[in-house]
């Protein structure tokens, strides 16, 4: 009787050798090293909270050698890094098929000293757009049932066929490992190829949702960053924001969302109740500050 | 089609139970040969003796009779037992990442528990030497150290013997093939604890190969690990130690005699 077992297993490490061949050590932080996907030509990605240095970032390719790679841009919202490596290596091929739960999936890393390395499991959940708590969007929540080890991030995790479904993260849900999707990844890199980096809208102010005495809800200003977008444009801490760009809020997703609409730079009314009293301010949108 | 039950089953008849004294804990063990072999971890048969107890409840007493410390392997044969169900053994050069892996063991004190994976990575670990280890995302916990670990054929690759970051880390095949054949390496009998400039001694076996060359707890012994096990496998009989001792500018030196610790088996 044909062992399909053995097959299977066969299938899969055919598929990492395989799908294996397009990533890469990446070391670019102390003790472990992580991983990173060759996702076009001579462009590295991987896990941005991995890099932990600019300079002297060094990759190992399949084949062992280390080659020098210099860092394009990195966008902490959405844990993505770009590296440039002088190396033309065919990019990884993507997944065609959207992932669906009970999917068997497969996180491929590399490490300097024992080459590829491999966990499987499924895909638990996937979800459409998603906010991460670094403040950035993911076309879909891909949330994976596999164990990610130090150094799995920024690794390729790939279907049974061995497609690209994104790259494995650790640090955007406290409950799972996550994979970045693939639409994600390619809008980022363009951006950080063209810019070197991905601006995001900012007001500096902290909100609170309330419900004001009309049943209204809104978001009361309790901290404003001096200097900030908001406080140029005359907001003051206890105004209660109701209305941003014509949108009404009462939820700061929802101001997230209007501020994704918007370009730096560019200004939008904002209506506050301010001791009762509605009145509109017009706010210039800043850049979000770098975290370092 | 042949399951991971089917395996698991067929596995779980040749995979004992090692311990000292059944209370204080044990470990797991690996029928190698239908004579009475039993492999496990140097770990789990600390001592000159201990229990076996095969899948069925029959006990038996065993002899250490090969004891690697740091290839982490002991050889063991059991005082009286018919004909076993040994495994079969399989070529861990042969391994590749993402391979099915099954691992028994008697994790926490549960006979003949099952744990599933891929095979993570094969290589050397950091801070373990050089030797390879096979690296697999099975769920481990102690009492499945000296189990088998097994491909999807149930063909035991490795011997399930550490923990590390998650992942259970495995001494491959044919190192047992080779520990078997060629005995324990050469040991100096100490505890090391690793400084940034060399290796101190932190304790001493008793008519140990270091103890036997005068060397004290607190001596520091210069180099790395690495360095230390490449000159204990070289082969020779007798090695040279730099070390430091109290004073930390003068540089001494001792002869270690290496005691072969080969046994017939």
């Amino acid at each position: 009787m044909a062992n399909e077992l053995a097959a299977f297993s066969n299938e899969l490490a055919v598929v990492v050798a395989r799908a294996g061949q397009g990533v890469v050590a990446v070391h670019a932080r102390p003790r472990f090293s992580s991983s990173g996907v060759f996702w076009r030509p001579g462009i590295v990605v991987t896990a941005e909270h991995t890099i932990r240095r600019e300079e002297e970032i060094t990759v190992t390719l399949p084949d062992g050698k280390n080659v020098p790679a210099t860092l394009v841009g990195t966008d902490p919202g959405t844990d993505i890094a770009v590296l440039k490596v002088d190396f033309a290596h065919p990019p990884v091929s993507k997944a065609t098929a959207e992932p669906t739960p009970g999917n068997i999936a497969l996180a491929l890393g590399r490490s300097e000293d024992s080459g590829v390395n491999a966990t499987l499991g499924i895909i638990s959940a996937v979800s459409g757009s998603w906010r991460t708590w670094r403040g950035g969007r993911l076309d879909h929540y891909i949330r994976l049932d596999l164990t990610l080890y130090p150094g799995s991030s920024g690794g390729l995790v790939v279907n049974a066929a061995g497609e690209a479904l994104g790259i494995a993260t650790s640090v955007l849900s406290r409950i799972a490992g996550l994979a970045i999707p693939a639409s994600t990844i390619d809008r980022v890199v363009d951006e950080l190829l063209s810019r070197g980096r991905v601006s995001r809208g900012y007001l500096g102010v902290g909100l609170q949702p309330v419900e004001l005495p009309d049943h209204q809800k809104g978001l009361i200003v309790l901290s404003l960053e001096p200097e900030g977008p908001a406080a140029k444009a005359g907001v003051l801490i206890g105004d209660i924001l109701t209305t941003l760009g014509g949108t009404k809020v009462d939820d700061t997703d929802d101001i997230q969302a209007v501020l994704e609409k918007h370009a730096v730079g560019q200004s939008v009314p904002a209506v506050v109740s301010r001791g009762g009293v509605s009145q509109t301010i017009a706010i210039v949108i800043g850049e979000r500050p770098r975290r370092d | 089609m042949r399951g991971f039950g089917e395996i698991a089953e067929k596995l779980r008849r040749s995979t004992v139970q090692v311990y000292a004294d059944k209370r204080r804990g044990g470990g797991s063990g690996v029928i190698w040969k239908s004579d009475g072999l039993v492999v496990t971890n140097a770990h789990v048969a600390r001592q000159s003796k201990a229990k076996v107890e095969l899948w069925d409840g029959q006990t038996f007493d065993a002899k250490v009779v090969s004891h690697d410390a740091r290839r982490d392997l002991a050889a063991l044969r059991l005082a009286r037992a018919g004909e076993l169900q040994a495994v079969s053994h399989g070529n861990s050069t042969a391994v590749r990442a993402g391979e099915l892996v099954l691992a028994i063991g008697s994790p926490l004190g549960f006979s003949g528990a099952l744990s599933t994976g891929v095979v993570h990575s094969v290589g050397p670990v950091g801070g373990m030497g050089r030797q390879n280890w096979i690296r697999a995302n099975v769920r481990l916990a102690p009492g499945n150290s000296g189990g088998p670990l097994a491909n999807s054929s149930g063909d035991v690759i490795g011997i399930n013997t550490a923990i590390v970051n998650g992942l259970g880390l495995a001494v491959p095949s044919d190192a047992v093939a080779s520990f078997l054949d060629q005995g324990a390496r050469p040991s100096l009998g100490v505890t090391l604890r690793p400084l940034s400039f060399g290796l101190q001694i932190l304790e001493l076996e008793e008519g140990g190969a270091a103890d036997e060359a005068s060397l004290r707890p607190g001596d520091i012994i210069i180099g790395s690990f690495d360095s230390l096990t490449e000159s204990l496998d070289s082969g020779k009989d007798v090695i040279r130690l730099q070390f430091f001792r109290d004073d930390r500018s003068k540089v001494r030196e001792a002869f270690v005699r290496l005691r072969s610790q080969a046994v017939a088996a």
